[in-house]
């Protein structure tokens, strides 16, 4: 089957078409053709013809950083599916095993344009688990899980330190945290090398896991806020991993340091009260700043702690603080793909791509009122106002 | 002396004016006209930008919850009845100044008792300007700070001790304005903090004979008790609907919002939700929400501005450009409810630059 959306104003992503006028023609799951003109003659019947004049139309939305499904605050009590805190290191618990397919949220996600997320375990322990990538339309995990693992997902500061702190456990300081680290990454090194001289080594599944990222194939997500990114730059360069730092407040005092490192920054979210500690600075405007520096930046809501939805109210806040519409709206769409390792096949309106297309009327991030008209999965219309 | 000049001036007060000019002497607004000449004045050039007044936040905890010690300064959960606790002594002048709210416009903000107590203290107004604590106070005894969540029963029930349930909660509250005679003897608006549709509609009944001027926080299921909010004009103080965490037990649904709007309840918004805030720009979030709803933007600045003034009977000092109040001004390079793109590029209080 094809559908083919007319007359919209495409936000391709891509650095040569940009922004034009123009047609998609979508046929079965995948992006087919994207041109400023497409004949109508290339339906055939049962064929969908979507106009789309007045409207843009994007790719599908990505929140790079979420736990829907993982965190149900709907029940009392919540459920918290998303923390496995017996042991600072539960680096190999996959979180696919842990994701509510049902969660409501997910339904406002696509409904909002929000195609693709990465749901991560959660922060209370140093070596937290495995993230993946799924679309958010579906009834089970695994047949939405579009790639898994992407990362090894890691956790710096006040989350894992007052976990172990209160059973008086290692780690109950930074110092702890930063032990913690270095020792499970000499390990899963050693594990690595003696693997390769064929020495006999028991299968170690969290060694495994972490040997992908020492390997490059996944890189590490690293939970952490302020001075705590540079243990994290430290750490990841000792090792030679790739990685994105999550969270990320307070990185205006860092620019040299994280553009140096070559890493991406998963900003977010925003709106918390300002305190001493890891609240201290809430800079925003560092997306714009980072996003100067070449550095690869996305917005993450961290839902369900905020919303969905207010992924918007997140770009928009980029772009009151100066970043230009157009980068505003890549940190949730290329951007976010390349966070995940997914920028082969989605973030952008490129032939060959998923057809995860959103049509949407206003300017996401400008407009205030801007609202998803039809959301579209793998060519799929999930969702039509 | 300053003369904010050629702005287009949203009143507050659902006005729009164009190419106007505010002359501001000492703290106060003093003239609204076209052409002011003024000689000694400073001129601010507004052209093409949008003037409002300050916004305010009616119920806020941050900046007196005395961050980061064991017990929260705005919550004395010994008793559950406290009409006499003022929240002007735990107000952290620094707690106030970190969040910088007047990089979001809120120029005031209504600091409060959280939600842990059935009554549990009075609401202070104050500027969110660093300035003497003195010199920032609009009201100390604003309003008085209820609440019939289920906050109550969760920090009482834990110890057996009442209210554990939901009837100990409207038990206590009917015996507050029996016994002590708690709405005579205290005469200023009540606030009061209800959620869900069962919680708002036992307030509605249990108030339903009393003369007070009444608004509810968090207030999410209004729609089910929308006929009992309408007739007594009961006021709602939206929470933090971007809180997911907080929020997602309840049902929303801001389509019927227009409902009270055009039956003239009043509507503001604070960034507290459940009695824990947040960042100061929930606030707006909030406010585009209902936006987004279909609520006429300048309908939403009077949700910004004057009424949550008038909630906490402070409308004569502040909540909108009006000859006589105080000088609390912001100059947005566009309307911070229609576009994102909207920063502040000025802010007055009390007649001083704290922004520009």
């Amino acid at each position: 089957m094809q559908t083919l959306i007319k007359n919209g104003i495409l936000y391709t992503m891509t650095e040569d078409k940009g922004i034009f006028q123009g047609d998609i023609l979508v046929e079965g799951t995948k992006i087919k053709e994207v041109a400023e003109h497409i004949s109508e003659d290339c339906l055939e019947d049962g064929d969908n013809l979507i106009e789309a004049e007045g409207y843009y139309v994007l790719p599908g939305l990505i929140d790079a950083h979420s736990h829907i499904g993982l965190f149900d605050f709907n029940v009392d009590p919540c459920v918290d599916d998303a923390n496995e805190m017996t042991n600072p290191v539960t680096l190999s618990v996959d979180a696919r095993f842990g994701t509510n397919p049902k969660a409501r949220e997910f339904k406002v996600a696509y409904e909002h344009g929000i195609t693709t997320m990465l749901l991560t375990p959660g922060s209370g322990n140093v070596f937290c688990g495995l993230p993946f990538a799924l679309k958010t339309y579906g009834n089970n995990v695994f047949d939405m899980t579009i790639k898994s693992p992407c990362a090894v997902k890691i956790a710096l500061g006040g989350n894992p330190k007052n976990t172990y702190g209160d059973m008086k456990r290692l780690p109950m300081t930074r110092m702890g945290i930063a032990k913690v680290l270095d020792d499970t990454f000499a390990k899963a090194k050693k594990y690595a090398e003696d693997k390769e001289q064929g020495k006999e080594v028991e299968y170690d599944p969290d060694m495994e896991a972490l040997g992908m990222a020492l390997r490059g194939e996944i890189p590490c997500k690293i939970h952490c806020t302020q001075y705590d990114m540079l243990t994290a730059i430290e750490i990841a360069k000792k090792y030679h991993v790739h990685f994105s730092l999550e969270h990320a407040w307070g990185a205006t005092d860092y620019l040299d340091e994280i553009a140096e490192s070559g890493c991406d920054v998963c900003y977010g979210p925003i709106a918390t009260y300002r305190s001493p500690g890891e609240r201290r600075k809430l800079d925003v405007e560092a997306v714009k700043m980072l996003d100067d520096r070449g550095v690869n930046v996305a917005m993450i809501t961290d839902s369900p702690i905020l919303s969905e939805e207010s992924l918007y109210h997140h770009v928009g806040e980029a772009v009151r603080e100066g970043l230009a519409q157009e980068r505003a709206v890549r940190t949730v769409t290329i951007n976010a793909a390349k966070v995940l390792g997914v920028e082969d096949r989605l973030g952008s309106l490129e032939e060959g791509k998923d057809a995860d297309i959103i049509v949407m009327k206003g300017k996401l991030g400008l407009d205030t009122d801007a609202m998803v008209y039809y959301t579209m999965i793998e060519g799929k219309i999930v969702y039509q106002k | 002396m300053y003369v904010i000049k050629n702005g287009t001036i949203h009143t507050g007060t659902g006005e729009v004016l164009e190419n106007y000019d505010i002359l501001i002497e000492g703290e106060k607004i003093k003239k609204i006209e076209k052409n002011i000449c003024e000689a000694d004045a400073e001129i601010i050039d507004a052209t093409g930008k949008q003037v409002f007044p300050g916004f305010i936040d009616p119920h806020s905890s941050i900046g007196a919850t005395g961050i980061p010690t064991r017990y929260r300064d705005n919550a004395e959960t010994t008793n559950v009845i406290n009409p006499d606790l003022s929240v002007k002594y735990a107000i952290d002048p620094d707690e106030v100044n970190a969040q910088e709210f007047y990089k979001s416009g809120i120029t005031s903000v209504g600091f409060s008792p959280d939600h842990s107590n059935v009554i549990g203290g009075q609401i202070t107004v104050c500027k969110t300007a660093p300035d003497h604590m003195a010199n920032r106070i609009v009201k100390e005894h604003a309003a008085m700070k209820g609440s019939v969540c289920s906050t109550v029963k969760d920090v009482y029930g834990a110890s057996n001790q009442m209210p554990k349930t939901r009837m100990g909660i409207f038990h206590l509250l009917k015996e507050a304005i029996r016994k002590d005679d708690l709405l005579k003897k205290y005469q200023m608006p009540f606030v009061i903090a209800a959620e869900t549709a069962g919680e708002i509609q036992c307030l509605m009944e249990l108030l339903k004979d009393e003369d007070i001027q009444l608004t509810i926080v968090d207030g999410f299921e209004f729609g089910d008790a929308i006929e009992e909010l309408k007739e007594k004009k009961v006021g709602i103080i939206f929470g933090n609907f971007s809180n997911l965490s907080q929020i997602s037990k309840h049902e929303i649904d801001l389509s019927r919002l227009k409902e009270l709007v055009e039956n003239g309840n009043r509507i503001a918004f604070t960034n507290t939700c459940k009695g824990a805030s947040e960042g100061r720009e929930v606030f707006i979030w909030s406010a585009i929400e209902v936006y987004r709803a279909g609520i006429d933007a300048e309908d939403v600045v009077k949700m910004m501005t004057i009424q949550p003034a008038e909630m906490l009977g402070v409308a004569d000092q502040i909540g909108s450009i009006e000859v006589g109040k105080d000088a609390d001004i912001t100059i947005y390079s566009d309307h911070p409810v229609k576009s994102y793109a909207a920063h502040v590029q000025f802010c007055m209080i009390n007649g001083k630059v704290v922004l520009s």
